[in-house]
């Protein structure tokens, strides 16, 4: 997947994996400061039209990584979903352009990101250090009182998991990139013309002297991207063997996939590829009865990937069939198939015995509830856990409680 | 080589070389850039340090508590890189001096405190969106992230509709 997952790896592979992130975070800071982003009064101008800087380096940047990571994986070195899926967070969408704006007023009050107040610390800047300190103070003040119910409602609302701008085209897994990439390159260019424009009209109106750049040097920079966005699109023709293929399917266990079905339904699809009679006798809840035979018919190679697909079979079932593995998005079959399922969700579990340790007890009812919640039937209740004295019932001292 | 500090890199060529740097990363170490994250774990690990039972019993803290000590965290290590990048950036670019930015007519304390309110609303929205212009913005919109897109745009929304009322601090 990754050309050197340092991070995943532990003992030495990982030291070397901080190494490489002092390199790499080197790289970033210097580029920062030699674009001018250590100074918040060159940042600001972006927000005032005299300076497009910003919108210049940031824009500049996604399009090349994005170009970059779209020709890797074109190529099969990368697979760009599994990458994304762990180096993206989830889209909370109303969050995300609550916050958004609210880290957009954060920015031109201090003049800074948190990211380029760093680097105008370290250049000498007072206010980079202030801005700093308060970046740490918003983090912690803000993290403490996540957990009030009107604070984690605004900021856990509309999480639509992990979906891509190519999931929203409902193209072929391999072209959808590489024509969301070539879309934003060309939008990105658009952006830079029309910015360019702008700032030498609002650089005439305050009187401050021209700043033209070098247009030999964006012209040049502009060919790049489109070459770049050419040999993206070129390598959707490239036989790598299917984005399909090389996917590997995940085995969850029924435990996960209570969880998942109980917690988030709206992030997976499960379909139960048995023999109709079976399914339709007992399925897991929200599961879309589709015998194997039958999958074709779903379409499920155009279908929207932003869903996990979830394959619940016999006990046997393991390997995927060819009509889901061209399915976008994450696959995961369930192991053991439909009967590991009814033993573990459809069948209440054995009583513990009395004295049973904690975890036999907490154990017991996790799954005396999911086995409710599956079945509908209440399980017995734990037997007691045994304490000091267990004749006489405790009486409290004093009153308390609502009846005092 | 002269130092000039009113000269920058050209604007597109520091972008290129910045998504080559987050291209890097994200091949390398299947992770993007990132500077907010890091600032979370020292500040719980700094709070920790002289109020323990406050971050214990604050679950969002605890969590970032019980994650381990800051220095044994990727990101924290980024942002180290970032440091000494800025710093030798600013040294042979002739930058590296201890100065306050601001408009010309600007008070130096003023300035102060508003960078430091600034930096609060960051911190704070920063864990609404799940990172900050560097680790949602950059890298989430090089991955095509939906949520980044979003945020990216909001960024420059809330940008634009409060330049108006600071303008007195840049000019």
């Amino acid at each position: 997947m990754n050309l050197l997952p340092f991070w995943s790896l532990s003992g030495e592979a990982r030291e070397l994996g901080l190494v490489v992130g002092v390199l790499i975070g080197f790289g970033f800071g210097f580029v920062l400061e030699r674009a001018g982003f250590g100074r918040a009064t060159k940042l600001a101008g972006q927000f005032y039209g005299t300076d497009m800087t910003v919108l210049k380096v940031m824009f500049g940047a996604i399009v090349t990584a994005m170009l970059g990571t779209v020709v890797l994986s074109g190529l099969g070195l990368m697979d760009l979903r599994a990458v994304a899926d762990f180096a993206t967070s989830s889209t909370f969408l109303w969050p995300m352009i609550i916050g958004g704006f609210a880290l957009g007023v954060g920015f031109i009050v201090s003049g800074y990101c948190p990211g380029t107040s760093m680097v105008a610390m370290a250049s000498g800047k007072w206010d980079g250090l202030m801005a700093v300190v308060g970046v740490i103070v918003g983090q912690v003040a803000w993290t403490s009182i996540e957990h009030l119910p009107a604070v984690a409602r605004l900021q856990n609302g509309s999480d639509l998991g992990h979906v891509y701008l190519y999931d929203l085209l409902h193209l072929p897994p391999k072209v959808g990139p590489a024509v969301v990439a070539l879309a934003v390159s060309a939008m990105a260019i658009g952006a830079f013309l029309g910015a360019q424009k702008i700032q030498e009209i609002v650089r005439r109106m305050v009187a401050l002297p021209a700043d033209t750049g070098s247009p030999s040097t964006a012209r040049l920079v502009f060919a790049g991207f489109a070459a770049f966005a050419v040999v993206g699109l070129a390598t959707v023709a490239v036989p790598t063997g299917s984005a399909a293929s090389q996917k590997q399917a995940g085995a969850l266990t029924p435990l996960q996939l209570a969880r998942r079905v109980l917690d988030e339904p709206w992030k997976v699809r499960v379909i139960d590829v048995r023999p109709m009679a079976e399914c339709a006798a007992s399925r897991v809840p929200g599961a879309e009865c589709v015998p194997a035979a039958d999958l074709a018919k779903l379409g499920l190679a155009d279908a929207n990937g932003a869903r996990e697909l979830i394959l619940v079979g016999g006990a046997g079932a393991t390997a995927v069939p060819a009509a889901a593995a061209a399915y976008p998005g994450r696959i995961a079959m369930l192991a053991g198939g439909f009967p590991a399922w009814a033993s573990f969700a459809l069948t209440a579990p054995e009583v513990p015995a009395p004295g049973a340790g904690p975890e036999a007890l907490e154990n017991y009812r996790l799954r005396a509830g999911i086995a409710a919640a599956m079945t509908g039937v209440k399980a017995a209740p734990p037997p007691p856990v045994p304490v000091g004295d267990p004749g006489a019932p405790k009486k409290k001292s004093g009153g308390g409680g609502c009846g005092g | 080589m002269k130092r000039d500090p009113d000269k920058f890199w050209n604007p597109y060529l520091a972008g290129v070389a910045l998504g080559l740097v987050l291209l890097a990363s994200i091949s390398v170490m299947g992770m993007g850039l990132g500077a907010s994250g890091a600032s979370l774990r020292m500040g719980v690990a700094a709070l920790g340090a002289v109020a323990p039972a406050f971050v214990e019993r604050t679950p969002g803290l605890a969590r970032a508590w019980n994650h381990g000590s800051p220095f044994d965290f990727w990101l924290s290590f980024e942002v180290l890189g970032v440091l000494l990048g800025g710093f030798v950036g600013a040294y042979t670019s002739g930058r590296l001096k201890a100065e306050t930015l601001r408009g010309p007519s600007f008070p130096k304390g003023k300035r102060l405190l508003l960078a430091l309110v600034g930096g609060i609303i960051m911190g704070a929205a920063a864990r609404v969106t799940r990172g900050c212009t560097s680790g949602q913005a950059l890298s989430g919109g090089a991955l095509m992230s939906v949520g980044a897109w979003a945020f990216m745009f909001s960024v420059f929304a809330g940008g634009y509709a409060t330049a108006w009322f600071v303008r007195k601090e840049w000019r």
